[in-house]
């Protein structure tokens, strides 16, 4: 019989975590999972959980030393999923959980009697404004859309310099649960949809060549449960991201018109379609909002502004790492993006979508 | 080939005072702090105290034939844009002034008047109203329409309007000047060639006060697909416009629309958003009598002129100079 391991993981109450929580217990009832969390009762209860109180932002992760020697003593590999996706942020404030949280977790890492495989959930966007084909192991980037993408990237490197053994796993935009569609956690992507369908986005910034790469939280969570522990993974940076997949930014717009403009009071009000234009311009609209808008314009277009830039960036990530590792890539874009419309406009009334912070699944532990 | 029909001449008039925007700012005119206006690229508009709507329609018309040596038996239409029921009221009256709409006064019409008072013996009149700031580009296209089925070979186009009295001078943060306008619109004149025109209508927008944000939000890419279709029609791409005559609203919003347009934001014209301000009578025309007067337009320019009015048209007029 196999030994029975066990790991360590951050952001598991988290909406990406629960998922690869469930699925990693799935795959191996043995397993034992010690859960960074700041409130346990935010965590399923569960024989193989372990909740250990705590949080990035303290030093030795405000664990009980109790805890951290329970740790130290039995765990062999850690999953590092919570981060603070507020792509508002101030620079200080995302580097707070996502750089220094980071050390701290690799701090733990060294101090573990065992080996530690280290997987770090990353995003796809520590790409921050480079262009063209993002190789899966790039890693020189000077400049960033908003401070989530830097200090991301600043985590990566602390993970490349300070743990043994690691794999970095970088998923691109969840929008929806899985290819039917569902959303389960309302984010940017989604504010800036409902701004199209009220008839308040009067631009986006894009070129020819943009496109929108999103997934589903099944294909990321599935691939960080398959991949986080694989040692042949070790070594390796993985895109969990549509890739070749992704759809252009003039279609992905038209598509969407078209599918609201089925209702037939939604296409009596003749609601422009955005227009697709450059930083510049699309700056200046900015700069006017800010100027003379109402409070709620300015609040919704402020914080459409930390990730709207990326918009015309016209990037395209290799997928290879995670096609050869996984045997298959995520699902195109194409497949799921009308059923998650579909359910965003059924379920999703505009009232519900919180304002202002631009919040993604993940968040800090 | 049909014949060409082209805009033989333009003038305006203005009312005589004019108010800077310290002025108004003190006078409670303006919504927004004037420097605001100011990095807007206002700095004065013309305001009607003693003149009627009325009056200036004559005056600029009564130039207009003056200085075209137009006899006034030619004309063959008259459309007349500006509201009937405020048209002989002198600026400050205007609110008494609706009484004339529960009275046989409201068939004292304008257009009618000015008819007789220029003597246009042979012209029958037209009125346009709902249209806002796009009333005299309803007006030309109109006009070129009446030529074109044979009815007239010569209309002409007057719009006068006062902004709302007691509505401030800021529209969507534009400051709002009073004016008269007139265009003469003849066939066979090749000047100002009317080479197409674009117009789009959203009543969704009627209501102007109830969803500012709304309509901030699709002035921008309507106005994108209106010029679009203008140039589209003229068979001109974007970089064959020589000048955009633009309506006189605020220069950064003429910044991004024509960032979304692909036109150079060097071929705007724009002078008169300082000395004149955004009037609900015609600034496009007014604008292009001035290009053509201080040098900027040249034979064979192509010229695209663009507004938007309340109520929610988008228009655009591609001429040939």
């Amino acid at each position: 019989m196999r030994a029975q391991r066990s790991i360590f993981i951050t952001g598991a109450t988290g909406l990406l975590g629960r998922e690869v929580l469930r699925r990693l217990l799935g795959a191996d009832p043995r397993l034992r999972v010690y859960a960074l969390v700041r409130d346990p009762r935010a965590l399923v209860a569960d024989s193989q959980i372990v909740p250990l109180t705590g949080d990035l932002r303290a030093d030795a992760l405000g664990l009980a030393p109790s805890d951290r020697a329970a740790v130290q003593r039995d765990v062999s590999a850690i999953i590092h999923l919570a981060a603070d996706t507020t792509f508002s942020a101030p620079l200080e404030r995302a580097r707070a959980v996502n750089t220094f949280g980071t050390e701290r977790v690799l701090e733990l890492a060294s101090d573990c009697a065992l080996p530690i495989h280290v997987a770090y959930v990353s995003t796809a966007f520590v790409a921050g404004r480079r262009t063209g084909l993002i190789a899966e192991d790039a890693i020189e980037t000077t400049s960033w859309v908003n401070a989530y993408e830097q200090s991301k990237h600043e985590a990566e490197a602390l993970v490349r310099e300070h743990a043994s053994n690691w794999v970095i796993l970088r998923p691109s935009t969840v929008v929806c649960d899985d290819s039917n569609g569902r959303i389960t956690q309302v984010n940017a992507v989604h504010r800036a949809l409902r701004l199209y369908h009220e008839g308040l986005a009067a631009m986006m910034p894009g070129v020819v060549e943009s496109s929108v790469d999103v997934v589903t939280t099944s294909y990321v969570a599935d691939a960080i449960a398959r991949l986080a522990l694989r040692e042949d993974a070790a070594g390796r940076t993985v895109h969990l991201c549509a890739g070749a997949g992704a759809l252009g930014l003039d279609e992905l717009l038209d598509v969407t018109y078209e599918r609201w403009a089925r209702d037939s009071e939604w296409r009596r009000r003749r609601i422009a379609r955005p227009v697709v234009c450059d930083l510049e311009t699309y700056a200046l609209f900015e700069r006017s909002v800010e100027d003379v808008g109402d409070a709620s314009l300015r609040r919704l277009t402020r914080a459409l502004s930390h990730f709207v830039p990326q918009l015309a960036l016209p990037i395209l990530f290799e997928t290879t790492n995670a096609e050869v590792l996984l045997g298959c890539a995520a699902p195109p874009v194409r497949d799921f993006w009308l059923f998650m419309i579909d359910h965003l406009i059924a379920t999703h009334s505009m009232a519900r979508v919180p304002r202002p912070a631009s919040r993604d699944p993940q968040r800090a532990a | 080939m049909s014949e060409a029909i082209g805009i033989r001449g333009v003038a305006y008039a203005l009312p005589a005072v004019r108010r800077v925007l310290s002025e108004l700012a003190t006078l409670g005119q303006l919504r927004s702090e004037p420097e605001l206006l100011e990095q807007f690229g206002f700095a004065e508009v013309c305001v009607a105290e003693e003149e009627t709507p009325y009056a200036l329609a004559l005056t600029a018309a009564a130039a207009l034939l003056d200085e075209q040596r137009v006899e006034p038996e030619s004309v063959d239409t008259l459309i007349y844009c500006g509201t009937p029921s405020v048209a002989f009221s002198p600026a400050g009256t205007a609110g008494g002034a609706a009484d004339n709409i529960a009275t046989t006064r409201r068939f004292r019409y304008p257009s009618t008047r000015l008819q007789f008072d220029l003597g246009l013996a042979c012209a029958s009149t037209v009125a346009l109203d709902q249209l806002a700031c796009t009333s005299l580009f309803a007006a030309v296209r109109m006009a070129r329409a009446i030529i074109l089925a044979g009815d007239s070979r010569r209309v002409l186009c007057v719009s006068s309007e006062f902004f709302p009295e007691d509505a401030g001078r800021e529209a969507l943060y534009n400051c709002t000047a009073d004016a008269a306008c007139a265009v003469l619109v003849d066939a066979g004149v090749d000047r100002n060639r009317i080479v197409a025109s674009a117009q789009t209508t959203k009543g969704y927008y009627w209501d102007a006060d109830a969803m500012p944000n709304e309509i901030v939000a699709s002035y921008f890419p309507t106005a994108a697909y209106v010029i679009a279709q203008a140039l589209r029609r003229a068979g001109w791409a974007p970089n064959d416009v020589s000048l955009v005559v633009p309506h006189n609203v605020s220069v950064r919003s003429w910044e991004i629309l024509l960032g979304l347009t692909g036109i150079a934001r060097a071929r705007l014209w724009c002078r008169n958003v300082a000395r004149i301000g955004h009037t609900l009578a015609g600034d496009n025309f007014i604008n292009l009598r001035d290009a053509i007067d201080d040098g900027s337009v040249r034979s064979g320019d192509r010229l695209l002129l663009f507004a938007y009015g309340y109520g929610a048209h988008w228009t655009a007029l591609a001429l040939e100079a």
